[in-house]
């Protein structure tokens, strides 16, 4: 199993296996080396260390050294699982050394222990130095701290040094993870400061950088719980502060040395955390991708029982076995809901999906190392001594809870957006309400007055009309009636500047010819009246129109009532900016008051004065035998 | 010219017109009447061949009675005189059925020519009445759309070029020319133009009341 280079390999499918397998070891290989690279930054740079990797062992029923069994020699490290499987107690360790070369002999000595589990004692000649904690349960845990003892000088010396180390271990089938079963690495004899620096980096990675992360996520955790509590609909937020608090807690047992409960209440409670933890991933990755399903809750829940029963049937000497298995289990759990998740992920294009992939990449790779290392597929123990999940699980959560909180930011900014554009639109909405009340009250107004001018235009009609009309009807005298006549034309016609809408210049110019060649064809004049031929769309205020009207039909009564003519030219032109009338007549024209003014009783004053009204103008030449040509122009 | 109804509220003036009316027909019987009410009950009594409405009296519209004369009496002519010369006013009452109308200030010649010609089937047509007629056909409900029982009015070409040169201005005998049609042919359009308008209108009224009927149910 070690070497996945020595199997034979038979067929295809062995070959994937084999790849399979190559691919772990590879894995495994690098996390190796890594291992080396932190436990020993400095290993062997100085030769004032001296290395013991040959002592005697014997267990040890008390704290005297030796047993009922004879030392045996064993090679550092000893791992209890490979040496003496199954035991569970105190073991012996002795070795003779001598003062190391190159160093002072006043130079303060150190014993440097890179890794024991769980604790130990030690004797220099005989003489108890040090002692990591309690040694009968609930013993202390101090598989994740390395050791550092200092030596004593006067007990030191020169040559012919025994040193005792009696160690409490426990054995792997009573634990949970490989991690925390029995054994001893190899001892360093050396200058205290250069073996202090040692234990001070191993003691960083191993503890210190695990508790840092752990309260980074811890933190992280109970921020997101309250976010999730705070989004509601946003599930996945509760799920992974819950998840992050949970494995914050777990690694408690890192750098928890002296637990009040013995080895195995410790490593069964462990062993049970994976449930929640793995449901709570489960349940995060699956409300993350906006599934829901009622039966995987279900069976995570019965799972959270399932586990601590089956641990319990199987008793504590089967602990290793049975949670290997359920690691085993959990961990292709997990990889199904991370396959899901990605699956859906890349069906609805998220774009974080690359980034998640990343991450559950890197989650898997880390899972499968682990459960390498907790089935021993290397034989390499200083793997145990790598923190794997306990870094490597906080720094993924660390990058999916990036992400989230990136997802949380996004989704507040577009809250904000929409709150922004939804008071833009209250905005225009009341801007318009206004607008249309002001239109409203405009409209209202506009019907009042329209109203009133109509009462006022009914009014003059029925009474004012009424006489004027008996007046031209009774009037003995032709001038009466015509006077009578004429004040009745002013009339409608200021009715009609007053109630009247604005007219289309076309129409308006239709109404002036209609009237203009029917009065002159029954005063037996010949007309001739030319306009634009092209219809225009351009509109003449009411006022204007009647003005127009007046200006006309004076003009014309002047040419029928005294001209003489048997002509009669009307021109029209309309630009953008004004209108034109020109009316020509080839009668005997106007005579000429003395001041050189034409004569008033024509009208001219008045016809004048309507176009200044308008803002135009009205010209007239006159000369005895030439006619009279009137210009009316108006601006438009 | 037997019967001729004289509706006007102001005594002055029927008087004035009565003469008028004399001169023109001389052998004619003269029914007045001042109000609505009292020409209703003239028209329920007696057969008219030419009616004079005014508009404005005390007890209502001349245009009911307008209306009244064409539904009971389709052969009598009915001419709206008034003091009011725009269309607003002359719109509706030639929709009723009206045939012409006369303008009460103007000269009493011209007025007994105006008579006179209408009596001979040559009615009035100015400008702006021209151009309510045109909105009015091309604002009427299209065929597709109306209930079988009730009847689409539409102009002939011809009878729409003389309304859209009656609209531009042109007056009835320049029109003629235009046309090179005989006096009595363009007055003739125009006849058929009044009687399509009246027919048309009261079309639309119905189908107008059916539509109110049909939200009621």
């Amino acid at each position: 199993m070690s070497n996945p280079l020595g199997i034979p390999q038979h067929g295809a499918k062995r070959i994937t296996r084999g790849a399979a397998r190559q691919a772990v070891c590879v894995l495994m290989a690098l996390a190796a080396s890594l291992a080396a690279l932190l436990t020993s930054p400095v290993a062997h740079a100085g030769a004032a260390i001296v290395t013991i990797t040959s002592v005697r062992a014997a267990q040890a029923a008390n704290d005297q050294f030796l047993g009922e069994q004879a030392p045996v020699l064993v090679t550092l490290p000893d791992d209890w699982s490979g040496s003496r499987p199954r035991f569970d107690g105190l073991v012996r360790y002795r070795a003779a050394f001598d003062r190391p070369p190159g160093t002072e002999p006043n130079e303060l000595l150190a014993l440097y222990v890179e890794r024991v589990c769980s604790n130990l004692e030690v004797f220099l000649n005989g003489q108890r130095i040090y002692s990591g904690g309690r040694m009968t349960e609930p013993v202390t845990r101090n598989c994740h701290y390395p050791q550092l003892v200092t030596l004593p000088s006067g007990l030191l010396q020169e040559q012919g040094n025994t040193l005792d180390l009696l160690v409490r271990g426990h054995a792997l089938n009573r634990v949970a993870t490989r991690q925390q079963a029995g054994g001893l690495s190899e001892l360093r004899i050396g200058p205290q400061a250069l073996l202090a620096e040692q234990q001070a980096v191993r003691r960083f990675w191993s503890v210190s950088a695990v508790q840092i992360v752990a309260i980074a996520i811890g933190v992280l955790g109970v921020v997101m719980i309250v976010l999730g509590w705070m989004s509601r609909q946003a599930a996945y937020f509760s799920y992974f502060g819950w998840l992050s608090l949970a494995w914050a807690l777990m690694s408690l047992r890192v750098w928890w040395h002296d637990m009040p409960w013995d080895n195995g209440v410790i490593e069964f409670l462990f062993c049970t955390a994976f449930a929640p933890i793995v449901a709570l991933a489960v349940q995060f990755l699956l409300s993350y991708a906006d599934l829901r399903s009622r039966w995987i809750e279900n069976a995570l829940a019965l799972q959270w029982v399932l586990l601590p029963v089956t641990l319990l049937l199987g008793g504590p000497a089967r602990l290793f076995g049975i949670a290997n298995a359920w690691y085993v289990v959990l961990a292709i759990e997990t990889f199904a809901t991370m396959v899901l998740y990605l699956w859906v992920s890349w069906r609805h294009r998220r774009r974080d999906f690359w980034w998640m992939l990343g991450i559950l990449g890197g989650a898997c790779v880390l899972v499968i190392v682990e459960i390498a290392v907790q089935y021993d597929v290397s034989g390499q123990p200083q793997l145990l001594q790598l923190p794997l999940l306990p870094l490597g699980v906080p720094l993924l959560l660390l990058g999916i809870a990036a992400r989230l909180l990136q997802v949380f930011a996004r989704a507040l900014q577009a809250a904000e957006a929409s709150r922004n554009t939804l008071e833009a639109r209250v905005r225009e909405a009341t801007a318009e309400i206004e607008h249309n009340f002001a239109q409203l009250s405009e409209m209202r107004v506009e019907q009042v007055t329209e109203k009133e001018r109509k009462r006022i235009a009914a009014d003059l009609h029925d009474d004012l009309g009424a006489k004027l009309l008996t007046i031209v009807h009774t009037s003995e005298s032709e001038r009466i009636s015509t006077l009578a006549r004429e004040a009745l034309e002013e009339m409608r016609l200021s009715v009609r500047g007053l109630t009247g809408k604005p007219m289309r210049l076309a129409d308006a110019l239709a109404d002036w010819r209609a009237e203009t060649v029917l009065r002159l064809g029954q005063a037996n004049i010949e007309a001739d009246w030319r306009g634009p031929t092209e219809e225009t769309e351009q509109l003449l205020p009411a006022r204007s129109f009647v003005q127009t009207t007046r200006i006309l039909r004076e003009a014309v009564s002047n040419i029928i009532k005294h001209s003489g003519a048997s002509h009669c030219k009307v021109r029209c032109a309309i630009s953008d900016r004004q209108f034109g009338l020109t009316v020509q007549d080839n009668g005997k024209g106007i005579p000429m008051e003395l001041d050189g003014k034409l004569d008033r009783g024509h009208g001219m004053a008045s016809m004048k004065h309507r176009a200044k009204q308008m803002q135009g103008q009205c010209l007239m030449e006159s000369g005895p035998g030439y006619g009279t040509v009137i210009r009316l122009t108006l601006p438009l | 010219m037997n019967n001729i109804l004289l509706l006007e509220d102001l005594p002055e003036i029927r008087t004035w017109l009565k003469v008028l009316i004399n001169q023109v027909f001389p052998q004619s019987q003269i029914y007045e009447a001042a109000r609505v009410h009292d020409a209703l009950e003239l028209v329920s009594a007696v057969k008219f061949n030419l009616a004079l409405c005014d508009l404005g009296l005390p007890d209502g519209s001349g245009v009911d009675v307008v209306a009244a004369l064409r539904e009971h009496q389709p052969e009598c002519q009915s001419v709206v005189v008034t003091i009011h010369d725009d269309d607003d006013h002359l719109f509706p009452a030639l929709q009723a059925g009206a045939f012409g109308y006369l303008l009460k200030e103007q000269a009493r010649e011209l007025i007994a020519e105006q008579l006179k010609r209408m009596s001979q089937g040559e009615p009035p047509l100015s400008p702006s009445i021209a151009r309510r007629v045109i909105s009015h056909f091309a604002a009427q409900t299209r065929p597709q759309e109306r209930p079988q029982n009730i009847p689409h009015v539409s102009l002939t070409d011809r009878e729409n070029e003389v309304l859209l040169r009656v609209a531009k201005g042109f007056t009835l005998p320049e029109i003629g020319v235009q046309l090179n049609l005989s006096r009595h042919t363009i007055a003739d359009y125009v006849k058929q133009i009044y009687r399509k308008l009246n027919v048309s209108s009261r079309a639309e009224a119905a189908l107008e009341a059916q539509r109110l009927g049909l939200f009621r149910r």
